[in-house]
C-alpha cells in the first residue's frame, strides 16, 4: 500500500525543485505538474477500494492520536484528492500551451514560479483535506490562500494587481479569525486534533463555544465565497489567466466549502446551525446567480456563476440529513468539472478574441466548433440538463429536500429553482451569441480566430466524457457520495477511528 | 484590580485584534491596511501565547525532577505561535510586493482611487 503522506508530500517536493530543474532545462518546469498530479490521480484511485473499506489513519512521527499530527484519509479525503488530482492534471496539461504563450519577452523566471505556486496550491488543497489536525489544516490553507494570491497577480498587469492586493487584505483578515478560533479552542481543550476536540463537544451552546464556531465559520467564508464575503472572488477570478480561474474556482473555493462543512459538522456537530447554513447558500445563490445575469463578460458571469453554486452546495449541506450532504457532495463533484471546462473553454476563446466581452464571443461557434462544444456542455451540465452530471446532483438535491416533508424546506427548494431558471437564461444568452449570432461577412477580417491548440482540447474532451459517463451512469458515484456524506454525519464513528 | 492583573493579556491582545480590524476597514491606503495585517496577526499571536501562559510558570523541562509540572508553560502555543509568525511574514511579504506593483501601476495607493475593477 501507498502511505498517503506521498499524496502531500510528492507535490510539496517536486513544487520547490521547479527551479533546481529549471539550471537543467527551461522546458522541462511545465511538465512537472503534469507528473506530480499524475501520480496524485493514481495513488488516489487505487486507495478509494480500500478506504471505503476502512478510512486510514497515518500517524505522524510515530505516537498515538492526539498526540500527534494525523491524517484521516476518509471518504470525503479521497474523493477530494481524487478531483483535485484530476483537475490539477487536466489543467497542467492545458497550461503547457496556455502559459507564456502570450508574450516571449517576459523574463525567463516567470514560467517557473507559475508551475510552482500552481503546485503548491494544489499541495494545500490536498493537504486540507487529508489532514485530521486543525492547525494542520490552518497550515496548509495558508498555503493554499497565499499561492492563489500570487497566482491572481501572476501577469503583474493592472487588474490582476488590484484584485490580488484586494482579496489578499480580506483572505488574511479570514485566516486571522479562523487562528483566533483555533486559539480559543485550544484555551478550552488543550488539544488541537479534531477528533479530540469533537469529543469534548455535544453540540455548542455556551458562548465560549459558539464564538470560536462563528470566527471559523466566517474566516472558511472567505474562500467559500459566501454572501456577504465575496466581493473579492469575480475581480480575483475574472483578471487571472483562465487556467488560473479554473483551478481557482474548480479547487479553492471548494476548499473553503470542505473546511466550512467539516468545522460544522465534525468538529462541532452543530445541528441548530444546520438552518442558518441554508439560509445563507439560499442568499449567496440568489445574489451570485442575479449578479451573473448582468454581466457583459464572460469570466466576471462564471465566477458570479460559482458563487451562486457554492451558494447551492451550501444550501444542500444545510438540509443536513444524508440525502442532502450527498447531493451537496455531488453538486460540488458537479462545479468541480462544469467549471473547469467552462473557464478552459473560455480561455483559448477570450485568447483568440482578445476581448472579454460576450458581444465578441458572436458567431464564434463556426470558427471553434471544440472549444463552444466544450463550453455549451459544462453550461448545460451547470444547469441541470439531462445527460449531463448536472442533472442527477441538482435532483439528488431537491429531492433530499423534499424528503423532509415540511413546507418550509419546499418553499426554499422552490426558490433554489427560481436561481435555475435564472443560470439558464444567462447561459442561453452565452451560447445563442456563440452559435447563433455573428455576421458571415466577418469571417475573412479575423480569419486567425481558430481552434485551440490539441494540448488545450485533450484536458476538454476528457471533461466532457467524465461529465456525460457520470450523467449517464450517476450510480457509479453512489457508494462513495453516500459514505463520504455518512463520514460527515456521523461524528461519533469519525472520533471512535480516530481515537480507537 | 484582580480582575485586570489576571486578564491583563486578554485584554491587550484583544485590543490588539479591535484595533487591527478598525485599521483594515477605516484606512483607504494600502500600506496602512497592511500596517494593520501586522497588528492583526500581532494580536492573534499575542492571544496564542497567552492562552498557554502561567504566571511565573518554568520552562517545560521533565528530565529535571525540580520543576513543579503543574507550573509549567504548555510549549504548544509557542510552536503554534512560530509557526503563525512565519505564515504572517510571508503574507506580510507578498502584500508589499503587491503594493509595490500597484503603485507602479497608478502612481498611488488610495484604494478609492484605485476603481478599475468594479462590480
Amino acid at each position: 500500500m501507498v502511505n498517503p503522506v506521498l499524496l502531500i508530500a510528492i507535490p510539496l517536493g517536486l513544487a520547490f525543485s521547479i527551479p533546481l530543474f529549471g539550471f537543467i532545462s527551461k522546458k522541462i518546469a511545465k511538465f512537472i505538474p503534469i507528473v506530480g498530479m499524475l501520480f496524485n490521480l493514481i495513488v488516489s484511485i487505487t486507495l478509494i477500494s480500500k478506504v471505503l473499506r476502512e478510512p486510514i489513519i497515518v500517524k505522524l512521527g510515530g505516537f498515538p492520536p492526539p498526540f500527534c499530527i494525523n491524517l484521516v484519509v476518509g471518504p470525503i479525503g479521497i474523493l477530494f484528492s481524487c478531483l483535485i488530482a484530476l483537475i490539477g492534471f487536466l489543467v497542467s496539461i492545458y497550461a503547457t500551451r496556455y502559459i507564456g504563450a502570450k508574450d516571449k519577452q517576459r523574463d525567463r523566471g516567470q514560467e517557473e514560479r507559475y508551475h510552482m505556486l500552481y503546485l503548491l496550491l494544489l499541495t494545500g488543497a490536498t493537504g486540507v483535506v487529508l489532514t485530521g489536525d486543525i492547525f494542520n489544516l490552518f497550515v496548509f490553507y495558508e498555503i493554499l490562500c497565499i499561492s492563489s494570491y500570487a497566482l491572481v497577480a501572476y501577469l503583474g498587469d493592472k487588474p490582476g494587481v488590484e484584485s490580488a492586493s484586494k482579496y489578499l487584505v480580506q483572505g488574511s483578515v479570514g485566516s486571522s479569525f479562523v487562528l483566533i478560533g483555533i486559539a480559543f479552542l485550544y484555551g478550552q481543550f488543550g488539544t488541537l486534533n479534531m477528533a479530540d476536540i469533537a469529543q469534548n463537544i455535544d453540540s455548542p451552546t455556551s458562548v465560549q463555544l459558539i464564538l470560536p464556531l462563528i470566527l471559523m465559520v466566517t474566516g472558511f467564508g472567505v474562500e467559500a465565497t459566501v454572501f456577504p464575503l465575496n466581493a473579492w472572488l469575480p475581480d480575483a477570478h475574472s483578471s487571472a489567466p483562465s487556467t488560473i480561474s479554473a483551478i481557482l474556482s474548480g479547487i479553492a473555493i471548494e476548499i473553503g466549502i470542505y473546511a466550512i462543512a467539516r468545522v460544522v459538522f465534525t468538529l462541532f456537530g452543530a445541528q441548530d446551525f444546520f438552518l442558518f447554513l441554508l439560509l445563507l447558500g439560499l442568499l449567496t445563490l440568489l445574489v451570485g446567480e442575479l449578479s451573473a445575469f448582468s454581466q457583459n463578460n464572460i469570466k466576471r458571469m462564471l465566477a458570479y456563476s460559482s458563487a451562486g453554486q457554492m451558494g447551492l452546495i451550501l444550501f444542500a449541506l444545510g438540509v443536513g440529513t444524508i440525502e442532502g450532504i450527498a447531493g451537496g457532495l455531488f453538486q460540488l463533484i458537479t462545479h468541480v468539472l462544469s467549471k473547469a471546462l467552462l473557464f478552459l473553454a473560455a480561455g483559448y476563446m477570450i485568447y483568440r478574441t482578445g476581448s472579454m466581452e460576450i458581444n465578441s464571443l458572436q458567431g464564434i461557434g463556426r470558427k471553434m466548433p471544440l472549444s463552444c462544444l466544450a463550453f455549451t456542455i459544462g453550461a448545460f451540465s451547470l444547469i441541470g440538463l439531462p445527460p449531463f452530471i448536472g442533472f442527477p446532483s441538482k435532483l439528488m438535491i431537491v429531492l433530499s429536500a423534499l424528503l423532509k416533508q415540511n413546507v418550509l424546506y419546499t418553499v426554499f427548494i422552490v426558490i433554489v429553482l427560481i436561481g435555475t431558471v435564472i443560470e439558464g437564461a444567462y447561459f442561453f444568452k452565452v451560447i445563442q451569441a456563440l452559435y447563433f449570432k455573428g455576421l458571415p461577412a466577418q469571417e475573412s477580417s479575423d480569419a486567425q480566430i481558430q481552434e485551440a491548440p490539441l494540448a488545450a482540447l485533450i484536458p476538454m474532451v476528457i471533461l466532457m466524457a467524465l461529465i456525460i459517463v457520470i450523467g449517464v451512469y450517476p450510480k457509479i458515484m453512489t457508494n462513495i457520495l453516500n459514505s463520504a456524506a455518512s463520514e460527515f454525519l456521523d461524528r461519533v464513528a469519525y472520533i471512535k477511528l480516530v481515537l480507537k | 484590580m484582580n480582575f485586570l492583573s489576571d486578564y491583563i493579556y486578554y485584554i491587550g491582545s484583544f485590543g490588539l485584534i479591535l484595533i487591527a480590524l478598525f485599521i483594515i476597514i477605516t484606512r483607504h491606503n494600502l500600506i496602512k491596511k497592511i500596517i494593520g495585517l501586522s497588528i492583526l496577526a500581532t494580536g492573534v499571536n499575542l492571544l496564542l501565547i497567552t492562552v498557554g501562559f502561567i504566571k511565573e510558570g518554568t520552562a517545560p523541562i521533565f528530565s529535571n525532577p525540580n520543576l513543579d509540572p503543574q507550573s509549567m508553560v504548555d510549549p504548544v502555543p509557542q510552536a503554534l505561535v512560530l509557526t503563525a509568525i512565519v505564515i504572517s511574514v510571508a503574507v506580510l511579504a507578498m502584500a508589499l510586493s503587491l503594493a509595490i506593483r500597484l503603485y507602479q501601476h497608478y502612481k498611488t495607493l488610495d484604494m478609492r482611487k484605485i476603481k478599475e475593477q468594479k462590480w
